[in-house]
């Protein structure tokens, strides 16, 4: 318990104030005074602020419209993201807006368009189908030509982008829900306890961090390759995509915790949480309740700073063979296609430049959208206009 | 305060034993080994080359064996750099991963923390969306691309630098731009952040109130409480850093441990490899210890435990 | 305290950077080298016994000189440059006798001391020993009893030597201790030991022995016991006379004498300062053209003229730097700002860009010629659907391997439909059936799947790296595309694949390789049934046959033609997939004389050279 509690004399030795209180203090008209009042809750709050946020507004629309666009890429007329084309390779940007091939699936049936569609699109999924189907029903064969050029086998970026979004944006969001959820927390709670469990809790932390990251990755490949684990796997339909969000969960609530440990083990000494020990609550509540708003501001902004890293470490994960597998597509394999299309010699610029717009277009919103929430959810900010 | 470095340091030995530990366990059950190339060796020809590095013996006696080399500090021979002892190996190369370290940090700390103090003290004005957009940028562009992009503009268009190397001054300021810039936008933020939080305060109004002039409300009081985001960011960041960054020294063909590490994973050499981690916790706890000592020092409240 | 701490926290920064940028400002600057090229990695070690790369073999055939040389453009073994000065060979092809050139030597930098024939027995003996753990041992194994001496194998009846526990430094290998020579009258196992007891006929008469530091009452202590180098096939006959004996006539066993691992060590070096101490710039006796002047790990090697090299006046460049670049592009980035003279290696995405940069220039800096490497696919042959002939042949069939190495490669590779490499004289490719879709999807319906009907998913494995991927990713397109068979891609960083390879777990992996000589057979004799590098899990007892037939076959002729019936098969079953032969990517500037593109992509650096005139011409003009 803390130990170090040493300002004021006496605050939470219990009891001693309460002693001098009148013994003919009528609390029943008090309190039924207090409960005409509807508190207003703190997300109800928040929300009506940040509703007046101009900017924070456009920047989730913006979020929620990209990722509304990546669930529904299989309905919208892209090119195929993986069929490769090597006499294109390399092709710069068009400027028409449809391209002059089609897509060749709505004059077929059957067998021929089950081989043509797994061509193009690979082996997908019931609810993908249903869309692509949709789509062929809606646009015909028509594809929008390659705004965004084409890549080393002659793919079209555009389609790739978006077909890498997909991934992307669940990879951040995963991420962004695990340092949430358990970073916080465990930060939050080892900052409060102090002494030895917060000892323990961030010596904790501190292995993480410090055993190779490498090595446990390619021993998570090697496990999961063994035959019987592979035959398990396949049994009770766990994908290799699961195993890969696991890992990236894993490393990205290291740094949260450490972060809001500090600000805890500053703010658990202020008025406010003293205040609220005196009046008798319970640690958990204090933690939730009162510790944890007072850090989202920091919280928020080291999250949105975490979910584009993530997206690039990704891209390492692929390097050693979890994750995204080729010719499935993600946005950090393509920001790393881009890097080496850079040359003095020649510079691909399509290849860097949309891939590196996709991104920071998401980061810019990320950041709005943050600075909004950040405002919006600070406690000291409650019931002001 | 002795006592509690003291403990500290008990702390440090537990931690850097449990690394270790975990550590060795996983190499070891890795496929692949030191001796591993396109061309396979005959059995007995690995059996010899297994002998050689003490590969044969048990599992847990080479877990002691290394153990006790890395208790008494003599960390053993490279298996892959054959010529070299790990120390040497470490002795050549942290000393440059910290000089490009310290300079990458140096940078992003006075260009972060100034940027975010004025887009803090100036917000939403222009100088605040200017200096926050180019932050946002600088974290959402990939170190690599920032190096491509740095060498096109300065190597080859304006030639004013080496295009790779190590050796002279003018060797560091690319490589030390790009490792510096993520990290400057960073902090730029945090300490943005920071300082929104902290201005809000009472005792910043009770000093403006007292009429003291902008920046020694901003550099006495304000930057003070503000900096702890950043500090606790440090930590991890510092011990990073100095133990180097795999893909600048790649790109800027710099000699440091960055490669050294990704090397002697790839290639299994374990002796340099289990080093390589001991030498980063070593670092990376330290750095923490350092940072949660700052705490004391740059936030009143925050006690060190007795 | 604490307050004045505080307000110097953003001090400290700008302190750390001015101390870090003094103490950078304060590197001294080298003197320049005559001759810079990038070297694609950090090399093993400078000890030509224990390493196998291309980048070490450009180091040590700069420090050592073996006992044949080779021409820089044919890549005949020659006289004309190594330590031997003539050789003649037994009408059996089998015994060799060298003679050494009395102008070699060995140097310290300052004082010289003669090569003499002994040298190259202890130098081969020392990288044989088990001990010593030499990769490259195998290639000594053409010599009489060598490979039983690497091994360790001791028969009863076979002489043997056994080496006591007295070195005088226990933590080295040489000098060794004690070496009692015998011959091996029984060897008991025993129930609760590993360790053998051997019974040991001596001058001394019998006794017994075990490899074990602590032996039982009545039996000896030895270090090692081990086929009798004695009666190894290297015998120096006087100081100046070598006389080589091997188990069949190998037609390429001079070329192997060139060959930079089998070049000669100094022993009073190693015995005085031992491994890794002898090689150490400061303690280094070599005998090649160059020696150490410094070593940084990753960055540079430093190299300086040996003033007391026997061609001394040949080689003409005076200080030559290797630099540890691993990174392609800045590679291709120092040359371009002409930091690099010469980078063996450029990043695939920039192959077109640059041959067409030099398209209709006089020289050409980048002029990519075949050497005698193959890119292949491997298959699992004990894969359930794999194990049908006609399967791998239709996934043969299937392939157009003309897009790839006009789309992906594209340096002007050439593709592959015989596994040894075009260029080897005197041999007659064979080769395998060329792109036929219609054929190919009529293999697989005969094979039992009809429109791949019934197909399992396969599975491409390869290392992670770009090119790798593009290539696979493109196979794996076309199967899809022609056959309508499922294919995965699985990468693995380069250990875990090589594991996975060995163990058997794939389906179709990526696999190449290099000739380590000019000959057929190092490329065929791979495919032997359990060899360590056949790895697809095939066995023909006619291919083992016709392998072991060409290695005692004396004709060279007869020896080629029975090599190429044994391709024909190879071709015929299809094991593996050729896909492409290598050729070179290097990049040199165009005022470096002496430099060919050979076989073997091979360019020592003591036959390079700089036309000044030339490169003063070009260093003022815009395109390198």
């Amino acid at each position: 318990m803390p130990s170090e509690i040493n300002k004021e004399p006496s605050i939470n030795s219990k009891g001693a104030r309460w002693d001098r209180l009148p013994d003919t203090y009528n609390y029943e008209d008090l309190l039924g005074e207090a409960k005409k009042y509807k508190g207003v809750s703190l997300s109800q709050d928040a929300w009506k602020r940040l509703k007046k946020n101009k900017a924070a507004m456009a920047a989730l629309s913006f979020l929620i419209l990209i990722s509304i666009l990546a669930i529904l890429t299989p309905f919208l007329p892209f090119q195929s993201p993986r069929n490769t084309q090597t006499e294109l390779q390399f092709q710069g940007p068009q400027f028409s807006i449809l391209s002059d091939q089609g897509l060749g699936l709505a004059t077929l049936s059957g067998t021929a368009y089950e081989q043509r569609l797994d061509l193009l699109f690979g082996d997908k999924n019931a609810f993908d189908r249903m869309l692509i189907a949709g789509r062929v029903n809606l646009f015909g064969d028509a594809c929008f030509a390659s705004w965004c050029g084409r890549d080393e086998l002659g793919r079209d970026v555009l389609a790739r982008l978006f077909w890498g979004a997909r991934v992307s944006l669940l990879v951040g969001l995963v991420a962004a829900l695990v340092s949430l959820i358990i970073g916080v927390t465990y930060g939050a709670i080892s900052g409060y306890q102090g002494g030895m469990i917060d000892n323990l809790m961030m010596r904790f932390v501190d292995v993480l961090y410090s055993v190779p990251f490498f090595f446990v990755v390619i021993f998570i490949i090697t496990i999961l390759n063994a035959p019987d684990i592979k035959s398990f796997m396949i049994e009770n339909g766990i994908d290799r995509i699961l195993i890969f969000f696991l890992v990236i969960g894993l490393v990205y609530w290291l740094t949260m915790a450490r972060v809001v440990r500090g600000q805890i083990l500053s703010l658990k000494e202020q008025q406010f949480i003293e205040a609220a020990r005196t009046i008798g609550a319970g640690n958990t509540r204090i933690i939730f309740k009162h510790l944890i708003p007072n850090v989202f501001s920091i919280v928020i902004v080291y999250l949105t700073l975490t979910i584009p890293q993530v997206m690039l470490f990704e891209a390492f994960l692929s390097f050693l063979g979890l994750g995204v597998e080729p010719p499935d597509v993600s946005w950090g394999m393509l920001a790393n296609d881009g890097v080496r299309a850079i040359s003095p010699l020649k510079i691909y610029w399509w290849l860097v430049v949309y891939p590196g717009l996709m991104l920071a277009a998401t980061l810019f919103a990320l950041n709005f959208l943050g600075d909004g929430l950040r405002d919006a959810l600070d406690p000291r900010m409650k019931n002001r206009s | 305060m002795t006592q509690f470095i003291l403990r500290r340091l008990v702390w440090m030995a537990l931690t850097l034993w449990a690394v270790f530990t975990i550590s060795f366990i996983l190499m070891k059950s890795v496929p692949g080994g030191p001796y591993s190339s396109e061309r396979a060796l005959s059995p007995e020809i690995q059996k010899n080359f297994e002998a050689r590095y003490g590969l044969d013996k048990p599992l847990i006696e080479q877990y002691f064996d290394q153990l006790t080399y890395a208790i008494t500090f003599d960390l053993g021979m490279s298996t892959r750099l054959k010529d070299f002892t790990v120390n040497e190996v470490i002795a050549q190369g942290l000393p440059i991963s910290a000089t490009l370290g310290v300079i990458a940090l140096s940078f992003a700390l006075i260009l972060g923390l100034t940027t975010g103090v004025l887009s803090a003290l100036g917000r939403g004005t222009f100088t605040d969306v200017f200096f926050m957009s180019i932050a946002t940028v600088g974290i959402a562009i990939p170190n690599f691309v920032i190096a491509s992009i740095t060498i096109i503009l300065f190597v080859f268009l304006w030639q004013l630098f080496p295009a790779a190397g190590w050796g002279s001054a003018s060797h560091l300021i690319l490589p030390a731009f790009a490792l510096g810039a993520p990290y400057a936008a960073y902090i730029a933020r945090l300490t943005r952040t920071g300082m929104l939080e902290v201005l809000s305060q009472d005792y910043i109004r009770t000093a403006r109130a007292k009429g003291l002039p902008t920046y020694q409300v901003v550099y006495r009081h304000a930057l003070q409480g503000a900096i702890l985001p950043v500090v606790s960011y440090l930590g991890p960041a510092i011990a990073g850093v100095l133990t180097g960054s795999v893909v600048i020294e790649r790109i800027f063909s710099i000699p440091g441990l960055g490669s050294h590490f990704i090397d002697a994973a790839l290639q299994r050499d374990y002796t340099l490899a289990m080093s390589l981690v001991l030498v980063y916790t070593t670092l990376l706890y330290t750095m923490n210890f350092l940072v949660d000592l700052s705490y004391t020092f740059l936030d009143p409240r925050v006690k060190i435990p007795s | 305290m604490a307050a004045t701490l505080r307000l110097m926290f953003p001090w400290i920064a700008l302190c750390g950077m001015l101390a870090a940028g003094v103490w950078a400002f304060s590197f001294q600057s080298l003197p320049p080298a005559d001759f810079t090229f990038a070297n694609s990695t950090e090399i093993e070690s400078t000890d030509p016994a224990i390493v196998t790369g291309a980048p070490e073999g450009r180091v040590i055939y700069s420090i050592y000189e073996a006992l044949l040389g080779f021409d820089p453009e044919t890549l005949e073994a020659s006289t004309e440059f190594g330590v031997a000065e003539s050789w003649e060979v037994s009408d059996d092809l089998t015994v060799y006798t060298f003679k050494l050139r009395d102008e070699a030597c060995w140097t310290n930098g300052e004082t010289t001391a003669p090569i003499i024939a002994e040298d190259f027995a202890w130098s081969w003996m020392r990288m044989l020993h088990p001990e010593t753990a030499a990769q490259y041992a195998y290639q000594l194994y053409y010599i009489k009893n060598a490979s039983k001496f690497n091994t360790g194998q001791v028969e009863v009846g076979d002489p043997v030597e056994v080496e006591l526990y007295d070195r005088p430094i226990p933590t080295q290998t040489f000098p060794r201790g004690t070496i009692l020579h015998g011959e091996c009258v029984s060897i008991e196992t025993q129930e609760n030991s590993e360790d053998a007891i051997y019974t040991i006929q001596t001058d001394e008469g019998e006794k017994r022995f075990i490899k074990n530091e602590n032996p039982s009452e009545g039996v000896t202590a030895a270090r090692n016991i081990l086929f009798d180098f004695q009666h190894v096939g290297v015998k120096a006959l006087n100081e100046k006379t070598l006389e080589i004996t091997l188990n069949y006539p190998t037609p390429f066993f001079p070329k192997l004498m060139a060959f930079y691992p089998l070049s000669p060590v100094n022993r009073e070096s190693i015995e005085k300062h031992g491994y890794p101490g002898f090689t150490k710039p400061e303690n280094l006796v070599n005998n090649g053209p160059y020696r150490i002047s410094f070593r940084r790990l990753r960055d540079r090697i430093r190299l300086v003229k040996n003033k007391h090299y026997w061609r001394r006046d040949k080689v003409e460049l005076e200080i030559v730097d290797i630099l540890a670049v691993e990174n392609t592009q800045t590679s291709l980035n120092l040359y371009l700002t002409g930091e690099l003279d010469w980078s063996p290696d450029v990043p695939v995405t920039m192959i077109p860009t640059l041959l067409e940069r030099y398209q209709d220039l006089e020289y050409k800096a980048f002029n990519p010629q075949p050497f005698l490497g193959c890119y292949y696919y491997m298959l699992n042959t004990t894969h359930e659907a794999l194990q049908k002939e006609k399967v791998r042949r239709a996934l043969n069939l299937a392939l157009n391997k003309e897009e790839i190495v006009s789309r992906i490669t594209g340096a002007g590779e050439v593709a592959a439909y015989s596994y040894v490499p075009p260029g080897i004289a005197g041999y007659e490719r064979a080769f395998c059936e060329q792109y036929n879709p219609e054929k190919a999807k009529e293999l697989l319906a005969e094979a039992g799947y009809p429109n791949a009907q019934g197909f399992p998913v396969i599975e491409i494995m390869y290392n992670t790296h770009e090119a790798h991927r593009s290539i696979a990713e493109t196979i794996q397109a076309q199967w899809k595309r022609t056959l309508g068979i499922n294919v995965r891609l699985a990468n693995q960083e380069w250990g875990s694949y090589l594991d996975t390879r060995r163990n058997l777990e794939y389906n179709v992996a990526r696999a190449a390789w290099i000739g380590d000589y000019v000959d057929p057979n190092t490329f065929l004799d791979m495919f032997v049934t359990d060899g360590e590098n056949n790895q697809t899990g095939w066995s023909n007892k006619q291919y083992d046959q016709y392998i072991e037939e060409a290695t005692r076959e004396k004709d060279a002729k007869k020896r080629m033609e029975i090599l190429h019936q044994a391709e024909i098969l190879l071709m015929k079953e299809m094991p593996i997939i050729p896909i492409y032969y290598y050729v070179d990517k290097n990049i040199v500037q165009p005022y470096v004389t002496g430099f060919y593109r050979n076989l073997q992509d091979v360019h020592p650096v003591q036959f390079l050279g700089i036309d000044k005139e030339k490169k003063a011409r070009f260093t003022n003009s815009e395109i390198r």
